[in-house]
């Protein structure tokens, strides 16, 4: 499909995100270093580049986690479960079991506040700083997006003594992205424990991964397949055409339209046209 | 099946176009589609801003249905959402945040922008008609065409702060020589106040709003451009509407408050197909009734929460009576203290009713279609008692 110098090209980007992982393995001990792994294309990428190098190594590939916000894609726990038996993965698979219980499971439902654990109810009142008795349950909120991500992702670097997670940020992702670099400390406070983020595939751009994943036979959510561009929670996300990702004009269009559902947003554009 | 397009200008009034007779035409784009439209020459909206007019548009639905709501109840349904279940690709852009995910909007639309994620400036609150297009021109590239097309594009433009081009204003008046800082701050401190004392400026911002319709003229024909090059404009109707009007003293006041006089509740509402031939439909029509309408046209049975009904096809439309409502709020902001404020519209009578000091109101349309003369004094039990009847259809 590509032609023998993409070939070449993309062989050199996965060089480099082999280096960045070695280099990782080197700087930090194995039973402290894990991966998230979302089931979308860029983690997945991740986790296969990781795995090569594991497999060249001898050595096992470091524990994973994912993230359950209570309103995954079917289609993506699927490729979870498929790789984590084929490729016999140490898979955590966290979530906020609280929150959700106290929303019956159900999107949109109310959550009282005084009814979430005493951790929840600190990251709401004391971090977030929100004074309701309740919020709606949307893990694309703003609440929603802290409990359901945040809080869960500090507390399996706590609960595993976590120093160092490989992630599959991207620089060409969007404009806030474009500084980031391949080591990121990430100072400990009251509430995070201080760890290092791991971003091996930064060079990568979208269509980059696209030609990788096709190429190499990388495994891939089928959803892609259908018009989605990237994949977060099933209710928010939305395909970007109907025609697969690979074959969109990747370069002309973004990869995702507005996927997180944010008050404050909104707020601010009523704000500016004096509505609030 | 024909493609559909729904696309809305944001705070478009009625005479501004030349469809319906706005003079100097401000639209010479939309002006030429006039041979292949028809034009609804007496359209209302259901109410006069935003969070009560889209209600209708694209849900069918009357702002108080359930209550004080500026968020779209669970319960109610797009016209997105019947259209992609019977396996159309329905994709919508805009940047009104009162459409956005967090108000509801969100359902049933296959692709979404609703631009809240892009960084906007206080002088232009969102994104504008050019990068929309862009948005709308790159979804197109990549949509296969294999389904039927439920499309809705929606400009922000003419909606203050007005910041107007200097190509559009010199055409509209060469001796306004405002700087942009200036234009803002005709908003900040005339606009947002609702301050008319002083005419001239009343007028200035008249004019600056008008530059913003003609720039948005100019968006449209970059989307029909668009569109032509798809080849859409063969296998297309294309809807053209607004959500309300604005308002430049009128009725004592600025921009879109809640009122129902004609500066704020009549709008476009025009219907382009290159099979059409120019037709004008004088009879009286609620977009309330554009769900509906489309689902029709587009074969599809519309859900039992749509209270408006089709008028398509176009030629057996029978009169029938409108309704809308909003909250009577005066400036920008909704108190909790604001009533609700209602209209009828039949045989050619306009009834308001504020809840506010439970004051009735009544204009003659024929002879009086601006709402300057007030004829509630001869105004019958009938006429009250059906209004009456819609205020409190729930109770």
């Amino acid at each position: 499909m590509i032609t023998e110098e993409r070939r070449k090209e993309l062989e050199e980007k996965i060089a480099k995100s082999k280096e960045i992982v070695r280099e990782a393995m080197g700087k930090f001990d194995h039973k402290n270093l894990a991966i998230t792994w979302t089931g979308g294309k860029d983690s997945t990428l991740v986790l296969w580049i990781i795995k090569q190098v594991c497999d060249e190594e001898g050595i096992d590939i470091p524990k994973l986690m994912t993230i359950d916000e209570g309103d995954a894609f079917p289609e993506i726990h699927l490729i979870l479960e498929e790789y984590e038996k084929k490729w016999n993965l140490d898979l955590v698979w966290c979530s906020n079991k609280d929150v959700i219980d106290a929303a019956g499971g159900e999107l949109g439902a109310d959550v009282e506040v005084a009814k979430l654990s005493q951790a929840n109810q600190k990251e709401i009142r004391e971090r977030l700083d929100y004074p309701g008795d309740k919020f709606p349950f949307e893990a694309e909120s703003w609440i929603g997006n802290h409990l359901m991500k945040t809080v869960v992702f500090n507390d399996f670097l706590k609960k595993n003594n976590i120093k160092a997670m490989f992630m599959g940020i991207r620089w060409d992702e969007q404009e806030a992205r474009t500084k980031d670099e391949y080591f990121v400390l990430r100072e400990g406070d009251e509430y995070t424990p201080e760890h290092t983020r791991i971003q091996p595939i930064l060079h990568f751009t979208e269509r980059d991964i696209w030609d990788t994943t096709l190429t190499f036979d990388i495994p891939y959510c089928p959803l892609y397949k259908q018009g989605y561009r990237s994949l977060g929670a099933a209710t928010t996300s939305l395909k970007m055409s109907d025609i697969p990702a690979w074959e969109q004009d990747l370069e002309n269009t973004v990869e995702r339209a507005g996927r997180r559902q944010d008050k404050e947003e909104a707020m601010d554009r009523l704000r500016k046209l004096g509505y609030m | 099946m024909k493609n559909i397009i729904l696309i809305t200008i944001d705070t478009l009034r009625k005479n501004m176009l030349g469809a319906y007779g706005g003079g100097d035409s401000l639209t010479p784009f939309l002006d030429t589609l006039q041979d292949n439209m028809v034009v609804f020459k007496n359209p209302f909206a259901t109410g006069p801003y935003t969070q009560a007019s889209f209600q209708g548009i694209l849900a069918s639905e009357y702002y108080l249905e359930y209550g004080k709501e500026k968020k779209l109840n669970k319960d109610k349904t797009l016209v997105s959402e019947p259209l992609k279940d019977a396996g159309i690709y329905t994709a919508g852009f805009h940047s009104n945040a009162y459409l956005s995910y967090f108000f509801g909007y969100n359902k049933g639309w296959d692709t979404f922008y609703d631009s809240m994620s892009d960084n906007v400036t206080d002088m232009y609150p969102f994104i504008r008609g050019n990068d929309i297009n862009k948005k709308t021109e790159g979804f197109l590239n990549n949509f296969s065409f294999s389904k039927p097309l439920f499309l809705w594009v929606h400009y922000m433009d003419v909606h203050e702060p007005y910041i107007a081009e200097e190509s559009y204003l010199s055409k509209i008046d060469p001796s306004i020589k405002l700087s942009k800082d200036e234009m803002f701050s005709l908003f900040k401190n005339v606009i947002l106040k609702r301050d008319i004392s002083d005419e001239g400026t009343v007028d200035t911002l008249k004019k600056l709003y008008m530059a913003k319709v003609a720039e948005t003229d100019q968006y449209l024909k970059e989307l029909f451009s668009v569109f032509e090059s798809k080849g859409l404009l063969d296998n297309s109707t294309i809807i053209i509407t607004s959500d309300h009007g604005d308002e430049f003293s009128e009725h004592g006041g600025l921009s879109h408050d809640g009122k129902m006089y004609s500066e704020l509740i009549d709008v476009p509402f025009i219907v382009y197909d290159k099979s059409y031939t120019n037709t004008v439909i004088d009879t009286p029509v609620s977009l309330i009734d554009i769900p509906p309408t489309i689902c029709s046209m587009m074969e599809v049975t519309p859900p039992s929460s749509f209270k408006g009904k089709s008028f398509y096809p176009f030629e057996d439309i029978k009169p029938y009576t409108l309704y809308g409502e909003a909250m009577g709020k005066l400036g920008h902001k909704e108190k909790d203290t604001d009533k609700p404020i209602q209209y009828m519209i039949e045989d050619g009578l306009k009834v308001i009713f504020k809840q506010d000091g439970s004051v009735w109101e009544a204009y003659d349309l024929a002879d009086d279609p601006k709402d300057t003369k007030d004829i509630s004094s001869s105004l019958t039990e009938d006429n009250k008692q059906k209004l009456e009847s819609f205020i409190n259809r729930n109770k």
